[in-house]
């Protein structure tokens, strides 16, 4: 089980991982929403997962799914959720101002190779 | 660039008194250590490292601030007048006074740190001195070179100067000398024999970083004259004749000296027929006494280690002779070139008549360089003859230095004949002598040279001895004489002179063979720096426009790229990968759900439809909520699916305005296939540290004691709803928080509409390419 | 279980954080009510140095009690006042006066002259303090946080600038990376000693086997995290970017002190926390180390921006640094103590005078944009000189000592090739740092020259920060004195 889930988390994480590196900031975005999945399971299953058994104080169970993994979940899913819209309306206002979602064309720091990194001052190389 | 009609200023004769007294205070010195007194000074400066003021006249030192003193005054007064009317004289001057006390620190310092420090001001010094004409792109680079050459080296050295302070316990040379610590038998040896010979033959250019003296040439003549012939390079064979008695004696220390040192000086003689600016035939004859000084302090003398050390006494004696010599003759190239307005020699001649004085320096110059009786000069070639048949590379060593000593025979011919005793071309504006202060000095120290020819016991005794008595470690018993009769040396004098003048007769067919053999050579040192320093640049822009290309996207890969990578290999290293026996029993739905989500989560990645991609989304997340709920996190599955109805909703909302994935610029084969595998890297690693974490007995003490007491103190049953709103409420308090202030600024920013200033418009002209990559606005 | 009384020591070794917070607020405060209506808003740089001074006098009130009755610790032991701390304290307090001092006449001609920006410093200054006498994981933390979440805002504070705000873009996503992996490592630190002290995690630590695969990947995650802020190679990319788009002021800001709390913090986990597991962080920061000083050192040297060379050396001395703790001896760690006290007034005097660099009215930040300074301001052109000299580290100026230090630790424990790599780096730093110097003095092409545009503020900061490096670099005495003091007791 534990195999299982932890192979699910590498599938999500290796798909997120691969849409933030894309040049579309819509997969960008994708991309943040599969990483929170992916953090959440693995918390969950890192926390320790058996069978099928409620989160009950009160049934004395000694076997679960650790409850302190489970409210830190909750947290997080809200919080990544707030963070995910944040985001999304971000890209659109990007792309609002900028009309692309080329996360490419959007810098000015380093501009390519016809700018200056790389020019010198000729007379200080050696000739 | 000199007015003939400009003054001299006042300060630039007064500050000859400097020097003039300096050499006066050492010269009062001579007696007192010449009797085995040395004189010692010393102020605390950092008692921490061990390091003082601490300064220290022997006889090796007093020899060296002599010459420095002593040459100086009269380098300063050449330069008074050389610089006439030039604009920046006062700081021409306050560099050359400062490099002469920088250099009197190099040689007088007890302390290795102190020497260090000095050793770098006089590096310093001199990269203002040889860059001073700015406004020469050629001096503008050899002042660079030879800052980064010495500079380079000096560092190394630093590092063997720590070690060996390390080793013998302390940076003072004099406690140094006087202990017996082995150093020889030390293990880091060889590490501090590298490192300071790398200090010592940068600094004085020996063979393979000679390059930069020549180019070096580019300084005003009074700056070659100083730095690069009496004082700076020597600093370098003065640091190896300090060392001698430390690290010395051994066969790595005597082969590599006496290697290097016979090469350069073999080397370079012949690359100096090879010239015709008589700067940079100076230049190479000044490489080849560096050679000389360097191969005879590590010469190993074959005989009985009770005899004369005569490798010592010789390259004392060489560099004495050599600072006489030497500045001399540049600065009757300086005067040359002031008056006749060129320094090349195809196009000088017949100056005897305009410049007598300047004639009689050189030639007494030149007659001593050439070793011809009864100058300093012949004295100092006959213990270097002697000493050199006497050491254990008897041959090899002789013939080497004969060679070197016959072409240095011609080239002395070279740079005093052609110019005064040929044929005057006719094309030259008149040449006039220069003034007095510009032949005085050159005057006065030929005539030494010829006074210490005539009279070779009283510099022997009263100055060399003691110095080579310091590099030897132990006093020399030597008689000193102009005439010691006919013997081999003697017989090797006369073949050299005669050797030299023969090379000269048939120059045009030496310099012929010379010069075509030398153009041979597939690299030289300049070739090679330039090599190094392009590639540096190569590096960098190479460097820059892979990894440092301003896209975070590039960023964001590499970050992935070396985490992955880290963790992955310590997890392969430290053996960790615990792939289970067999695989668990897992339900159906289980399976089902795996198996969903991972299908799920690929279309999102490769769809080329958003709607497609916003489902498969939405597929993932309510599969996840399906697995807590599975494991029975009922309440983490009902708040999973809720958000993820909203996210596909809000999702959904905005995607569709956004362009759709049909006009994506998208990456190249090999670029997805890069970020493919680092994100399959990255994947796989977390499945591989989740498993070990999951291997791994975990702490539950945090959860068994929220299940302990929810019951009793937070009065709920349901142990992760008290935990969220009672035990850690103010967390969740904090959760709200954030909720509402993403939701105030996703509404802010959504209504937001950027004002452009006017300022701003002029900065988007000022920078174009800051601008370029937005295109103009539309929606404002 | 803790004690949940604040008691007075506890509001005495809190005492600059408190005091820059509260001037913090009261910079908002009044520039809101009072200097908004004025229309002074040198005010806010004025309170902002009051409350440096008030913090000054603090940390030289914890230096007294440290050197009388030795370190104490206060809030159940996670904040420590020793040494070390006071002296990074003294590091902080002096960065933070002269970014502020530097900033009035930038932000003023930027037209971006606001309140915020003054109690943004102060913010920031507070998470530094914490950072360097923090004993506890979470305090730790969240002073990290407190420092960078400031930065973020103040590299993007030049609103009307699309570098500034792509900078703080940047900064900010890659920096909220770094943090995660560094919360990670420190949950995993957590859960190997299931404490948040960082003295329970040097015990728990030590008891692990040899070579444990859980402790590597707690060094591994907090190093990464640690990394970026130090800007080592490979997560070293923001800094050029950062520093070329942020407003001058706050890139020294972030090049010095940001760097020097980072420092700070990382000494205290990798001595502390890690003290036991040196065999496995020695080679893995050696290596860093040798990277980030070959890539700074080549890359600075093809650059014509002065920002972003200054920034590629900034990564360059941060490999230096590392060595420091590589040593991990007396010799190395008082070398890092002198080396960041030197950097503060090197660093901030070359960016000073990049801030003051105008054409225009517009910032001028080209290396041709110095030509022809030594005609016009020959004064400012020595210092110049003295701040790239000790930059490349040159006796006698300050920056010498710091790498000397180094380079001593380095040979004492063995490690000569890296010696001698670091000692060669300084001849490529001396390159770049020399183009710099002679741009100087060569004549520019032409156009209208730039000039200096200096304020009062500027000129005694400039003055001084020349005079200190001069001072501390021909008598170096009191100051090693003073960074041996912050160093023996870090080591314990």
């Amino acid at each position: 089980m534990e195999l299982i889930n932890a192979a699910l988390v590498g599938v999500l994480m290796a798909s997120s991982v691969y849409l933030m590196l894309s040049r579309n900031l819509v997969r960008f975005v994708l991309g943040l929403a599969l990483l929170s999945h992916a953090a959440n399971l693995l918390i969950f299953t890192g926390g320790g997962i058996t069978s099928s058994i409620t989160s009950r104080a009160a049934d004395g169970a000694t076997a679960e799914s650790d409850s302190l993994a489970q409210a830190l979940i909750l947290t997080a899913i809200v919080i990544s959720f707030s963070l995910f819209t944040f985001a999304l309306v971000l890209a659109f206002r990007t792309y609002e101002t900028l009309e692309t979602v080329d996360t490419d064309a959007m810098r000015a720091a380093e501009p390519e190779p016809s700018g200056h990194p790389g020019r010198t001052d000729p007379s200080g190389r050696p000739s | 660039m000199e007015k003939a009609s400009a003054r001299v200023p006042l300060y630039s004769r007064l500050v000859v008194a400097l020097p003039a007294g300096l050499f006066v205070w050492f010269a009062s010195m001579v007696p007192s250590v010449a009797g085995g007194e040395a004189q010692f000074a010393s102020i605390g400066w950092l008692p921490q490292l061990g390091v003082d003021l601490a300064f220290h006249v022997d006889g090796l030192g007093l020899l060296f601030a002599l010459l420095i003193t002593g040459v100086g005054t009269f380098i300063l007064l050449y330069a008074s007048e050389y610089m006439r009317g030039h604009p920046q004289v006062g700081r021409f001057t306050a560099f050359l006074v400062a490099f002469m006390l920088s250099m009197l620190g190099v040689v007088l310092s007890d302390n290795l740190i102190v020497l260090f420090v000095f050793w770098e001001l006089t590096t310093l010094t001199s990269f203002l001195l040889i860059g001073y004409s700015h406004g020469d792109s050629a001096a503008r680079r050899a002042a660079l070179q030879s800052l980064i050459v010495t500079g380079a080296g000096a560092l190394a050295m630093l590092a063997g100067f720590v070690l060996l302070g390390n080793a013998a316990g302390s940076y003072s040379l004099r406690e140094m000398l006087a202990g017996d610590s082995d150093l020889a038998g030390h293990p880091a040896y060889v590490a501090m024999l590298v490192l300071v010979l790398a200090g010592a033959f940068t600094k004085s250019a020996q063979f393979p970083f000679h390059f930069w003296l020549p180019n070096a040439m580019a300084a005003p003549t009074p700056v070659s004259a100083y730095l690069h012939s009496a004082t700076m390079v020597k600093a370098g064979v003065f640091l190896l004749a300090r060392l001698n008695p430390v690290l010395g004696g051994t066969d790595e220390w005597g082969m590599t000296l006496t290697g290097f040192g016979a090469f350069t000086a073999v080397y370079s003689a012949a690359v100096a027929l090879t010239r015709t600016d008589l700067k940079q035939i100076l230049a190479y004859t000044t490489l080849m006494a560096l050679g000389v000084c360097v191969m005879f302090i590590g010469l190993p003398q074959s005989r009985g280690a009770d005899e004369v050390p005569l490798g010592a006494v010789a390259a004392v004696a060489f560099v004495f002779v050599h600072a006489l010599y030497k500045a001399p003759l540049f600065m009757v190239a300086g005067t040359i070139d002031h008056s006749a307005g060129t320094r090349d020699i195809r196009s000088l001649g017949g100056l005897r008549k305009a410049m007598p004085w300047s004639l009689l320096a050189a030639a007494l110059a030149a007659l001593s360089m050439s070793g011809v009786p009864p100058f300093a000069g012949f004295v100092g070639k006959e213990i270097l003859y002697s000493s050199a048949i006497g050491s254990t590379y008897g041959v090899a060593a002789t013939a080497a230095i004969v060679t070197a000593n016959a072409m240095i025979v011609s080239a002395a011919l070279l740079v005093v004949a052609v110019p005064f005793l040929g044929q005057s071309p006719a094309t030259r504006p008149t040449p006039h002598e220069g003034r007095w202060p510009m032949w005085i000095g050159s005057l006065v120290l030929g005539v030494a040279a010829l006074g210490a020819g005539l009279f070779p016991r009283l510099a022997f005794e009263w100055l060399l001895l003691p110095a080579a008595g310091a590099v030897a470690g132990r006093q020399p018993h030597f008689e000193a004489s102009l005439w010691h009769g006919f013997n081999l040396p003697f017989a090797l004098s006369v073949v050299t002179l005669s050797a030299g003048a023969l090379a000269y007769w048939q120059r045009n067919r030496l310099t012929g063979a010379l010069g075509s053999a030398l153009a041979r050579l597939p690299v030289t040192g300049d070739s090679a720096y330039d090599w190094l320093m392009n590639g540096i640049a190569r590096v960098s822009v190479v460097h820059t426009r892979i990894v440092q290309c301003g896209i975070q996207r590039r960023y964001l890969l590499i970050v992935f790229a070396t985490l992955g990578a880290s963790v992955l290999t310590t997890l392969v290293v430290k053996g960790v990968i615990a792939w289970p026996a067999r695989i668990p029993d897992v339900s159906f739905v289980e399976w089902l759900l795996a198996i969903l989500i991972a299908a799920s989560a690929l279309v999102t990645i490769r769809s080329h439809s958003r709607l497609m991609a916003i489902v498969a989304l939405g597929v993932v997340g309510t599969g996840i909520a399906l697995i807590f709920l599975l494991h029975g996190a009922s309440d983490v599955a009902m708040t999973q699916l809720m958000v993820e109805t909203l996210v596909v909703v809000i999702v959904a909302m905005v995607l569709l305005k956004l362009p759709g994935f049909r006009r994506e610029v998208r990456q190249t084969g090999l670029g997805r296939w890069r970020d493919a595998i680092v994100s399959c890297v990255v994947g796989l690693t977390t499945t591989l540290v989740l498993l070990a974490v999951t291997a791994e007995p975990s702490h539950r003490r945090l959860t068994e004691y929220f299940q302990k007491t929810a019951v009793p103190e937070g009065f709920g049953a349901n142990v992760v709803n008290v935990i969220l709103v009672d035990f850690r409420g103010l967390d969740t308090l904090g959760e709200i928080s954030v909720l509402a202030l993403a939701a105030v600024s996703a509404y802010t920013l959504i209504n937001w509409r950027p004002r452009r200033s006017a300022r701003a418009a002029a900065r988007s002209k000022a920078f174009p390419e800051a601008e370029g990559a937005a295109k103009p606005e539309t929606l404002s | 279980m803790m004690d949940l009384v604040f008691t007075a020591n506890d509001f005495h070794v809190l005492k600059p954080a408190v005091v820059l917070c509260l001037f913090g607020c009261g910079i908002l405060l009044s520039d809101a009510f009072l200097v908004r209506r004025t229309g002074k808003r040198w005010l806010n740089a004025v309170t902002a140095l009051v409350g440096e001074a008030i913090v000054a006098l603090v940390v030289l009130q914890h230096l007294s009690d440290v050197r009388a009755g030795g370190a104490f610790s206060g809030l159940s032991g996670s904040i420590v006042i020793d040494g070390f701390g006071v002296f990074f304290n003294i590091i902080f307090v002096l960065s933070g006066a002269l970014a502020v001092i530097l900033s009035v006449r930038y932000m003023e001609a930027e037209g971006e002259h606001r309140g915020e920006y003054y109690a943004l410093v102060l913010f920031a200054q507070a998470g530094m303090s914490i950072m360097a006498t923090g004993n506890d994981l979470v305090v730790l933390f969240v002073a990290l946080e407190t420092m960078a979440l400031s930065f973020y805002v103040m590299v993007g504070f030049l609103r009307r600038s699309k570098r500034s705000n792509e900078a703080a873009m940047k900064y900010l996503i890659l920096g909220a990376f770094s943090s995660g992996l560094l919360a990670y490592g420190f949950s995993i630190l957590y859960g190997i000693a299931g404490s948040t002290s960082i003295e329970a995690i040097g015990t728990a630590v030590a008891e692990r086997p040899d070579g444990d695969w859980v402790t590597t990947l707690a060094l591994i995650t907090t190093s990464v995290g640690l990394f970026f802020k130090i800007s080592a190679v490979p997560f070293h990319m923001w800094a050029p970017d950062v520093y070329e788009g942020a407003p001058t002021p706050t890139a020294a800001y972030v090049s010095v002190a940001s760097k020097a709390a980072s420092f700070a913090l990382m000494i205290r986990i990798f001595l502390s926390a890690y003290g036991s597991a040196a065999e496995s962080w020695m080679p893995l920061l050696a290596g860093i180390a040798l990277i980030t000083m070959t890539v700074g050192n080549l890359a600075a040297v093809t650059q014509s921006n002065l920002k972003r060379l200054l920034a590629y050396s900034s990564v360059a001395h941060a490999g230096y640094i590392l060595l420091g703790l590589v040593a991990a001896n007396d010799a190395g760690l008082r070398g890092i103590a002198i080396y960041i006290l030197a950097y503060v007034f090197m660093n901030y005097g070359a960016f000073a005078l990049i801030a003051a660099l105008r054409r225009d009215g517009e910032a001028a930040e080209e290396i041709d944009d110095l030509n022809g300074l030594a005609g016009r301001a020959p004064g400012y052109t020595i210092l110049v000189a003295i701040f790239m000299l000790s930059l490349a580290g040159i006796p006698p100026m300050a920056g010498f000592y710091g790498k000397y230090y180094i380079f001593l630790g380095l040979l004492r424990e063995g490690y000569y090739v890296l010696a001698v790599f670091a000692a060669l780096y300084v001849a490529v730093a001396a390159y770049y740092y020399f183009r710099i110097i002679r741009a100087c003095w060569l004549t520019g092409s032409g156009d209208k020259p730039a000039a200096l545009d200096l304020g009062l503020g500027t000129r005694v900061a400039l003055v001084g920060s020349g005079v200190l490096t001069v001072v501390i670099g021909v008598l170096p005495q009191r100051f090693l004195a003073l960074a041996g003091e912050s160093v023996l007791l870090a080591l314990r």
